[in-house]
């Protein structure tokens, strides 16, 4: 049995049926990283050992009658901003090499408790905005689909590590896209829940406001029990909402019959970056739902352009004020895409700010009035597949490819599913938004995006 | 506040000011991608410049309840 292509729930139900152990799925996951890793650099540091003993203690366990849940015995790992007790967290930046936690941030020790194996900790662009870059402590991850392609950014490493069949699901982290982003260009599923929907506790901040912790996984059902376990009110984190978890697997195979979806067709049809394998993904998919009972409507928001700079404004004003102190004093120890763009926060003066804040609250607005009469919209995750390594795209810039800062703007969740593979033989993905704390409807229509469009049959490249 | 329509020469001097004034020393290699990066910004920022009302209120407006 080839335990890489095993499902979450396929491999509880093997772990509780007896027909094979967490030590079993473990050992296998260590060794793809040990083949495939050198070439993909997917992770900064395997904790190897923590492993096995956690996986032996899950199977033990299991055997004793104790059951902490469905990620009980299942490894993962963890995007290299989660603070883990006693293990490294270096943010993938010389300036936090030395870095050991004294505790788990809440995420990680919601994994724990819930009987997951942890493999080890996942390269990311540096503080989660500076790559792909070679000047950092580590080399970046490579897309497992042609390594020659960026991953995108910034759960790069996670992305790497499931599309290379290290891992079912690995943990990112989204303040403008970069836990869909990295979905989209590597052929995941990645959800970026509602604001507050999972405590950032103990993850290091690169935008307070615009901060959201997910899940990248290898299918969407992968996802939705991950964020099932991860998902939960914190009142030590202050933007953490107490409002109940749902169950995201009771309606996931439901369909999408009778469901009304919204295309901001605007935000991605003429925008120059849009590629003809994108915009196809696009419209096939809205064909696909139209033939399974959904009703599909072209619809207006706001200007795509208002969305990405009160994202952008906002987030360089808090990324400058967290690094503002070794902006000054340690300017060459970031790398040089890092620097370049934390410095340009210094130039966000207060007025800029505040705009960007109104501007927060019109378009927030604008898309609940728009969620008021659909139940998901569906737009683009990114406008063209992974670019070369040679040929970068400015994900920070006006021009940047991907089309996600809008909703971490907005706070609403989102989540990218792949539809197909571009010419270019790399895949490509859409995203689908609902309304606030409506992450079962998400999944539910990505789900059935999932299953329309024969993702499922689409072999890795690894 | 930057200004807008700025020329390059009167960008690169805001921009200047600005680092000086925030005591941040750009390596002199980077400062023509920086100046890019920048004339980008101040573009998304004019967007949201006098846009708005005195009623429009941020979304950071916050609500106390008589519990804290």
């Amino acid at each position: 049995m080839d335990t890489a292509d095993l499902s979450i729930a396929a491999m509880g139900r093997a772990l509780r049926d007896g027909s094979i152990t967490s030590e079993q799925l473990t050992r296998d996951a260590l060794g793809r990283i040990g083949t495939q890793d050198a070439r993909l650099h997917a992770f900064v540091l395997l904790t190897a050992d923590r492993a096995l003993a956690d996986a032996t203690r899950a199977d033990r366990e299991l055997k004793s009658g104790v059951d902490r849940g469905p990620l009980h015995g299942i490894p993962h790992a963890l995007k290299d901003i989660y603070d883990t007790g006693g293990i490294r967290t270096t943010c993938h930046s010389k300036l936090r090499l030395d870095n050991v936690p004294a505790e788990d941030s809440v995420v990680a020790a919601k994994f724990a408790a819930g009987g997951a194996v942890l493999l080890g900790k996942l390269a990311t662009h540096e503080f989660a905005i500076g790559g792909p870059s070679f000047d950092l402590p580590f080399p970046p991850s490579r897309n497992p689909w042609n390594v020659e392609h960026v991953t995108g950014g910034s759960s790069s490493g996670s992305a790497t590590a499931i599309a290379a069949r290290m891992v079912r699901v690995a943990m990112g982290s989204d303040t403008g896209g970069s836990i869909r982003g990295p979905a989209a260009w590597c052929g995941l599923s990645g959800i970026k829940p509602t604001y507050g929907r999972v405590s950032r506790r103990g993850v290091f901040p690169l935008s307070w406001t615009l901060d959201h912790c997910g899940p990248l996984s290898r299918s969407v059902e992968d996802s939705a029990i991950t964020l099932g376990v991860i998902a939960g009110h914190d009142p030590a984190d202050p933007a953490s909402a107490d409002v109940p978890v749902r169950d995201y697997l009771t309606d996931l195979n439901k369909g999408v019959s009778s469901l009304r979806v919204g295309i901001p067709r605007a935000f991605f049809q003429s925008a120059p970056a849009a590629t003809r394998d994108v915009l196809a993904g696009i419209d096939r998919t809205a064909d696909q739902l139209r033939a399974a009972g959904a009703t599909v409507e072209d619809i207006m928001l706001p200007d795509y352009a208002l969305f990405a700079a009160a994202g952008r404004i906002i987030m360089m004003g808090e990324a400058y004020a967290i690094h503002e102190a070794n902006m000054r004093s340690r300017l060459l120890d970031y790398g040089e895409i890092t620097a370049n763009r934390f410095v340009l926060g210094a130039t966000v003066l207060a007025a800029d700010y505040i705009n960007a804040l109104r501007a927060r609250r019109e378009l927030t607005d604008a898309v609940n009035a728009a969620l008021s009469r659909y139940d998901v919209l569906l737009t683009a995750s990114a406008l063209c597949t992974a670019p070369r390594f040679d040929a970068p795209v400015d994900a920070m810039s006006s021009a940047s490819p991907m089309q996600t800062i809008p909703f971490n703007v907005t706070g609403h969740p989102a989540m990218s599913v792949p539809v197909g593979i571009a010419s270019d033989g790399l895949p490509i993905g859409v995203q689908i938004v609902g309304r606030p704390f409506d992450e079962a409807m998400v999944f539910r229509v990505c789900r059935a995006v999932e299953v329309l469009s024969g993702w499922e049959s689409v072999a890795l490249p690894v | 506040m930057p200004s807008p329509s700025l020329s390059p020469d009167e960008l690169a001097t805001e921009f200047d000011t600005l680092m000086r004034r925030a005591g941040i020393t750009v390596p002199a290699d980077r400062r023509v991608g920086l100046l890019a990066s920048y004339a980008d910004l101040h573009q998304q920022i004019a967007l949201l410049r006098n846009r708005y009302a005195h009623t429009d209120e941020p979304s950071n407006v916050f609500r106390l309840t008589e519990q804290a």
